[in-house]
């Protein structure tokens, strides 16, 4: 029941001298980037056990941002073979580059976590995850076309589309959003189908968005299928870092490919086995972009003890939020100061602002609130209209989500002072 | 030439009684109110006969209100009195961006206000007097 039973039932001792070695190359190889080799300069680079790694400093997001577009590259630049991108807090995109082997490993480590789900050759995979810049559409892609399965490169949307292919090629494991499929869910039960019985879907793999337990087990019971929990991020490859098998108990983290630590997320201090706090992690085997402790942002602590399964990789927690205010919708991952840096660019528009996020039928809806400036209220509706328009055109642009402007009368959002709360989720998942 | 009171509001129940409360506490007599709107929110237009004390005091009041510069016209209340002072504009080129009107007096006055764009209000107005039309500057009198 294993893709690569050597490694991932290896002894802790075993993961523990690999990780070892791989990190020792890690940091030398990171040393020839310009960001990293400037930033270690001075500094031993020879290892001394695991725990030597502390005295690097973390990597975070606006590093990654600082060194756009190429900063991190520690290979040739003609040895790299793609590329992929996140968004940044502000401004520039976040680029990850691969090497021809990287995207190798990543495949085999996304295939080795579809198989702990029971993902095989005979399975007919739907991706309706996004293609693209996003990783997670052709992160899954490669993994399941290496097991072997037939992969239907559908993306995400265009709903209809999606049934009639469930329903004409037989598809047995799906590849989605919780929110979209929660909606896939009611659409069904609108049109008098059972979701239950229009498909043979037996497994969806879910990720890209934070999900708790709860909703894992009502889109089980709507759908009668398995639902697996995947986690990754673009700066670590993308999906398939931590992987669920088919216990649910916890994502085991492939600790082959990646060092984790948990830290405290205000002090930047390690924290003990198997407390909660921020994760942290370094790549033990990219060759095109070594990245150095980076700190995901995502809250999540380690399971105790071994998993009835068999793998040895430890386990993580269920995602439980983030130590940043970012936020996701519809998949793609915003800051709110990206949102507030459009809003200080446009006349018109005062200082205090609200960002609430709801669901209708499914889909997340993004609502950003504004009050007008005094002295730019002329009393004519065709200028607030233009106004209206013209930050919804802006705010698409940057955040790559199209959101409703919402114009409010002065003193109704919070005020600017202090810690004001500018994000209200309204979601349940 | 005459004014008139635009005030932002969301659309949402008691938003209107809200600023004919303040109004009335002020002892503000309203002539006409018109509302444009816009889906969540629209732009309540007033005149009353003080529209200075009127705005200063909904401001205070924290509300978006600017005072813009109309055309106050006053006419025959009877049949086809608008359409005269339509086409006399239309006549002197003059686009009519918003109108509303009130009745002075039953069967005799009427007070009809033109919004015009700002560079046209001088010469609407000339055109009104030579016409023989009176313009309204407040109704404070």
């Amino acid at each position: 029941m294993f893709w690569e039973e050597k490694i991932e039932t290896a002894s802790r001792e075993k993961l523990k001298s690999l990780q070892e070695e791989r990190l020792a190359e890690t940091i030398e190889r990171a040393a020839k980037s310009p960001y990293y080799g400037k930033l270690f300069a001075g500094q031993r680079l020879k290892m001394r056990g695991l725990e030597d790694i502390r005295r690097f400093p973390l990597t975070s997001k606006d590093d990654l941002r600082a060194s756009y577009p190429s900063g991190m590259v520690a290979s040739p630049f003609g040895d790299i073979v793609r590329m992929h991108a996140s968004s940044g807090t502000t401004g520039k995109s976040t680029l990850v580059f691969h090497t021809i082997g990287d995207i190798e490993k990543w495949t085999g480590l996304v295939a080795r976590g579809l198989y702990a789900v029971g993902v095989r050759k005979s399975d007919v995979f739907q991706n309706m995850m996004s293609y693209g810049l996003f990783t997670g559409g052709l992160g899954l892609h490669y993994g399941a076309e290496k097991i072997g399965a037939l992969v239907i490169p559908i993306g995400a949307g265009n709903t209809q589309k999606q049934i009639d292919f469930l329903t004409d090629l037989k598809t047995t494991v799906i590849h989605i959003t919780p929110s979209y499929l929660l909606h896939m869910g009611c659409l069904l039960e609108e049109k008098g189908l059972s979701p239950s019985e229009s498909f043979d879907i037996k497994i969806a793999v879910m990720g890209a968005e934070p999900h708790s337990e709860a909703t894992r087990r009502k889109l089980e019971e709507i759908f009668k299928i398995k639902v697996y929990n995947c986690y990754g991020l673009s700066e670590m490859n993308g999906p398939g870092v931590a992987f669920e098998c088919e216990r649910q108990s916890g994502l085991h983290l492939w600790e082959d490919h990646y060092l984790a630590e948990i830290i405290d997320p205000v002090t930047g201090e390690a924290l003990p086995d198997g407390e909660e706090g921020e994760l942290v992690l370094t790549t033990l085997q990219r060759e095109g972009m070594p990245v150095v402790r980076y700190r995901t942002r995502d809250i999540t602590k380690f399971f105790k003890g071994k998993c009835a399964c068999g793998r040895t990789h430890r386990r993580i927690a269920r995602i439980k939020g983030r130590s940043d205010d970012m936020f996701i919708v519809k998949g793609v991952n915003i800051f709110p100061s990206q949102i507030e840096t459009v809003l200080m660019e446009t006349p018109g528009v005062d200082k205090n602002y609200l960002i609430e996020l709801d669901r209708k039928e499914g889909l997340d809806i993004l609502s950003v609130k504004i009050e007008i400036e005094r002295n730019y209220f002329t009393g004519d509706l065709k200028q607030l209209r233009n106004l209206q328009e013209d930050l919804r055109e802006k705010l698409r642009h940057v955040i790559l989500v199209t959101p409703f402007v919402e114009l409010v009368e002065p003193g109704s959002l919070p005020a600017s002072t202090g810690k004001a709360k500018r994000v209200v989720d309204k979601r349940r998942l | 030439m005459g004014k008139q009171l635009s005030i932002f509001v969301e659309n949402k129940p008691g938003k209107v009684n809200k600023i004919t409360g303040i109004l009335e506490k002020a002892k503000i007599n309203m002539k006409a109110m018109t509302i444009a709107d816009s889906g969540s929110f629209g732009i309540i237009k007033l005149i009353t006969d003080d529209n200075a004390k009127a705005f200063d005091i909904l401001r205070k009041k924290n509300f978006l209100v600017s005072l813009q510069n109309v055309v106050v016209v006053e006419m025959a209340d009877k049949v086809g009195a608008f359409h005269k002072v339509a086409r006399i504009l239309e006549d002197g080129g003059i686009n009519i961006e918003d109108a509303y009107g009130f009745i002075m007096e039953e069967g005799k006055k009427a007070a009809l206000i033109l919004k015009v764009m700002d560079s046209d209000i001088n010469r609407a107005e000339g055109i009104l007097k030579e016409n023989g039309y009176k313009s309204i500057e407040n109704f404070n009198v």
